[in-house]
């Protein structure tokens, strides 16, 4: 075998540029891929500078297969798969380092610079944030400056490679909008790349035990975002109803099965004015569908309301979704109840929270009806030392009872939990609905952002005659927690005294701004999809759009497009009509085969090259060449130049 | 389409002033053997309006060149020799009082005069040199407070040994970009040196000399050859070169502006000597060095020996656009 020879140091130039483009284009599959993929891409782009800063040779060819070997069951082993975004892309990175490793000519440079794009676009595949955009973009630039730098004249300074690549990426964007706008969408993509969806869940879950909620209080992720069409509720109308729980087993509470209603229209009895809006719900990978209290009409498809009147998909929430509801704030709910069903509503666990049970009894019997005793125990809540707080202390067992006679501080579940069992235990039919409450305007945008911090938890009891009535004890306790919403009673100050601090303005301006933005990407960027695009179609004009027509369209645009592109180059870069003298004169010493060396004039190459030919065409030539680019302008001249260059014969045929 | 045949392509007939042009240029290369280029640069630096400095050995004909060139274009000629004892007043004149008159009266000194040459003017002290100064600028001298025109045209013509020689005050660059160029004679080839030994006395066919033009016909000239068609090509091949002296790690001082312009000035005059439709890349070249050489400061470690070498490795740097 042949021993290896060491690098000649040729790539040393512009492999740093390389490097630091493939660096760039990994850098946002850092943080999902394995923590021994980033490093061995370190490693291997380290080794390969050094190799080519001391002209060492190349890893041998078994080194390199074993080393492949590795890393490949490595990714097996980690992902147990070699399909899917996961894998896929921690295969790229580890053909990035590996290839590295038998980087030897520009060939290989291009390979790698062919991987950092790949690297880019896979990215995409992960994630789709607006601040991407800009860091992806850059990439791409610097992928294709360090391709130029390959390639580089050294007389070239970076600024000018930077400027091409920029350049070139501009000619790029008529051609990527196009793609964009008119490369058909299908419902179910046949291109579908299998997502790893994951397994956490964020947002609210299906069940509620104390503290559940509190912790979601601290996060300022945005769970869904409203457009009203006309009018917007009250605040204290905003009730965004998600899930209605109602087994209790002395702690926490769960819901049903989820089932669907069997006579919705019979339910429900609607009144007032109607409220129409669209929200665009952020992935909770859970099947709720949030609506205004109380939803009429929605889109959104394979979509039910249950026995509860909570809305549902089939299929859980693994991708933004945007839908239209028609809600109504005043509505009568099941008016009419069974006994078997109201035995459900009342049940609560034997022996647990005994003193809770005896006090609502001895307060029910002081109370002259229903109606007294509800508004009894909201007082209970308003007038003793009862506090609203987002960090209240441990509860144990019995933890209503914790709650309501120990520690006396709560946060929405605390008081829902406590209000419920309070009702049961003196006979009101009583369940704890989960959803969101309020959210924060922004102005930037005219619409509603609500916030995991605005989820809540209240109550609905069920009276004679009235059927279902929302009661929200926590608006008994901390009624500004309701009027302002989480985000303005944290913005005034309020929220400090339940252990929230305010942010600042400056920054709070920024974040708005900055989810406005956001909210645009989704709606136009991100949700561009076959509604969307079906319906931008026939706006242009396009009736009955296919996939055929669009992929004509899509065709025939970018062959214009790269027309129009091509002629602007060309135009760019055409001569002036001067010049053509200029052009002529290079077919000429083309011809003659002799090149023209820097800083030699015309008459000096002609004696150079005049016996090689017929000396009279030569000086013919150059004369006619002299006075036609250097002379005043003369077309005769020019004239002179064209019949004797293309006269000029080839020296063999002399 | 060098000096050579410059007279087989001359325009009969249609072009008086031209050919008067050609004619001088053949009388002074009879009496001046083998130097065609430097003629032809020479008179160039006369119809761009610019002032000539001859350097070299002595010997080697540059006074010959200066007073043949004022013979054949017809101009008044006188003489200074500059010696370490010359005085200011020694070229411009003084004044001085007639007693039969009762009042000072005015001597002209030698310089009142078309051309001029300042033969070795680097012996003269930097008084006297500068004394030179004014006038070659001005066209004007100032003696006791009354500023005198001088004659036009005005031309000098200095010559110089070469500064490392002893006895003498080397040119400050100041002086230096005076002179729009700056020509070496060199010796002659073995042909024309045995022509000057055999051949008759150069001193008295000097005296045959005629004219061939008079004054106001070379003002003329000057007229024409200052619009001669520049195409934009050569300003930025003149651009580039003047960028390249001033990049060029070989070189410390580039040319200034007033270099630039002396470069236009001297190819288009050079044009208008060869006969040539507009400047060719040709004539910037053949006056690059005249014009340049003398202007530009070589760095310490260049490893170019001359001021023509310097001036060649510029031009082989910048290509002809």
């Amino acid at each position: 075998m042949a021993k290896p020879r060491g690098t000649d140091g040729s790539l040393l130039a512009s492999l740093p540029w390389t490097l630091a483009a493939l660096a760039f284009a990994l850098a946002p599959h850092v943080q999902f891929l394995p923590f021994w993929i980033t490093g061995a891409f370190f490693v291997c782009a380290s080794w390969r500078y050094t190799i080519e800063r001391r002209r060492r040779a190349l890893p041998s060819t078994w080194i390199r297969a074993i080393l492949a070997m590795l890393c490949f069951l490595g990714v097996l082993v980690t992902y147990s798969s070699i399909s899917g975004v996961g894998p896929g892309s921690a295969l790229l990175a580890i053909m990035a380092a590996l290839k590295l490793l038998e980087t030897r000519r520009r060939r290989d440079q291009f390979v790698l610079l062919f991987i950092s794009v790949f690297l880019v676009m896979s990215s995409l595949l992960r994630e789709q944030y607006l601040w991407s955009l800009p860091y992806l973009l850059l990439a791409v630039l610097l992928t294709m400056t360090a391709w130029l730098r390959m390639s580089a004249a050294e007389s070239e300074t970076m600024r000018q490679n930077f400027r091409t690549s920029t350049r070139l990426v501009l000619y790029a964007v008529p051609l990527a909008l196009a793609m964009w706008i008119f490369f058909p969408r299908l419902a179910s993509p046949f291109w579908a790349v299998p997502i790893d969806t994951g397994t956490a869940s964020s947002g609210i879950s299906d069940t509620m035990s104390p503290g559940d909620i509190s912790s979601l209080s601290l996060s300022s992720a945005v769970a869904f975002r409203v457009n009203f069409d006309n009018t917007i509720p009250a605040p204290r109308d905003q009730y965004w109803r998600g899930l209605v729980l109602q087994h209790f087993n002395g702690r926490t509470w769960t819901g049903d099965e989820l089932t669907i209603a069997s006579q919705p229209e019979d339910q429900i009895v609607f009144g007032g004015a109607p409220v129409a809006y669209m929200v665009t719900l952020e992935p909770t990978r859970q099947q709720w569908v949030f609506a205004l209290d109380m939803p009429y009409a929605w889109s959104l498809a394979r979509t039910n309301i249950g026995p509860q009147q909570q809305l549902w998909r089939m299929q859980p929430i693994d991708q933004r979704v945007a839908y239209d509801v028609i809600s109504y704030t005043e509505y009568q709910v099941d008016l009419e109840m069974s006994r078997s069903i109201r035995d459900r509503y009342l049940a609560i666990p034997a022996r647990s929270n005994p003193r809770t049970v005896r006090l609502a009894q001895q307060m029910r019997a002081v109370a002259g009806s229903n109606a007294d005793f509800v508004e009894a125990v909201l007082m209970k809540f308003h007038e003793e030392e009862y506090f609203y707080t987002l960090r209240p202390p441990p509860l144990g067992s019995n933890s209503v009872d914790r709650f309501l006679f120990d520690t006396k501080r709560g946060f929405c579940e605390h008081y829902a939990s406590a209000f419920a069992v309070m009702m049961r235990a003196a006979g009101i039919p009583s369940r704890i609905v989960l959803g969101y409450q309020g959210g924060e305007m922004n102005p930037m945008g005219d619409y509603l952002i609500v916030r995991q911090a605005d989820a809540h938890a209240w109550t609905e009891i069920w009276l004679e005659g009235v059927g279902w009535t929302r009661v929200d004890p926590t608006a008994a306790v901390a009624p500004e927690r309701i009027d302002a919403g989480i985000s303005g009673a944290m913005l005034d100050g309020t929220a400090a005294a339940w252990g929230l601090l305010p942010p600042s303005a400056l920054l709070h301006r920024l974040s708005l701004t900055w989810d406005a933005m956001n909210a645009k990407w989704n709606d136009w960027v991100l949700g561009y999809g076959p509604e969307n695009q079906d319906k931008f179609m026939q706006w242009l004009g396009m009736d009955d759009p296919d996939w055929r027509k669009m992929m004509l369209t899509l065709v025939s645009l970018v062959v214009a497009l790269v027309a129009v592109i091509s002629l602007l180059l060309f135009l760019r870069n055409r001569p002036p009509p001067r010049d053509r003298a200029a052009v002529l004169y290079q077919r000429f010493i083309h011809k003659t085969g002799v090149t023209i060396s820097i800083g030699e004039t015309p008459a000096a190459y002609a004696t150079r090259v005049r016996s090689r030919f017929s000396a009279d065409s030569i000086d013919t030539i150059t004369s006619a060449y002299l006075d036609a680019r250097y002379g005043p302008v003369d077309p005769a001249a020019l004239q002179r130049l064209k019949i004797a260059v293309s006269a000029l014969s080839h020296p063999h045929q002399q | 389409m060098q000096g050579g045949n410059t007279l087989e392509q001359l325009p009969t007939g249609k072009d008086a002033d031209r050919a008067a042009l050609g004619r001088a240029r053949e009388v002074l290369g009879s009496i001046i053997l083998g130097k065609d280029k430097q003629i032809g640069l020479a008179l160039s630096c006369l119809l761009a309006r610019g002032h000539l400095l001859i350097e070299d050995l002595p010997g080697l004909g540059k006074t010959m060149l200066a007073q043949a060139l004022a013979r054949v274009l017809g101009l008044s000629f006188r003489r200074i020799q500059f010696t370490s004892d010359l005085l200011p007043a020694d070229i411009v004149g003084v004044s001085v009082f007639r007693q039969n008159k009762g009042e000072f009266e005015f001597q002209p000194g030698p310089i009142f005069t078309q051309l001029i040459l300042a033969d070795e003017v680097n012996r003269a002290t930097p008084k006297a040199q500068s004394a030179l100064l004014e006038a070659m600028e001005e066209y004007q001298v100032t003696v006791d407070g009354n500023t005198r025109q001088l004659p036009r045209p005005f031309f000098v013509v200095a010559t110089q040994n070469p500064a490392d020689q002893i006895g003498t005050f080397p040119l400050p660059e100041s002086q230096l970009d005076r002179f729009l160029m700056r020509l070496e004679l060199g010796y002659p080839n073995e042909e024309n040196e045995r022509m000057l030994l055999t051949g008759g006395d150069r001193r008295s066919m000097l005296n045959e000399i005629d004219a061939v033009c008079t004054p106001a016909q070379l003002q003329k000239l000057q007229e024409i050859a200052s619009g001669v068609h520049m195409s934009s090509p050569l300003v930025d091949y003149i651009q580039a070169l003047v960028r390249q002296t001033r990049e060029s790690p070989e070189i410390d001082i580039g040319l200034s502006p007033r270099g630039a312009i002396a470069l236009v000035a001297a190819a288009k005059a050079h044009a208008y000597v060869e006969h040539h439709s507009g400047v060719y890349p040709d004539d910037i070249q053949a006056v690059f060095a005249a014009v340049a050489g003398h202007r530009l400061q070589p760095a310490g470690n260049t490893s170019y020996r001359s001021s023509a070498e310097l001036c060649q490795h510029v031009l082989d740097t910048v290509a002809i656009p």
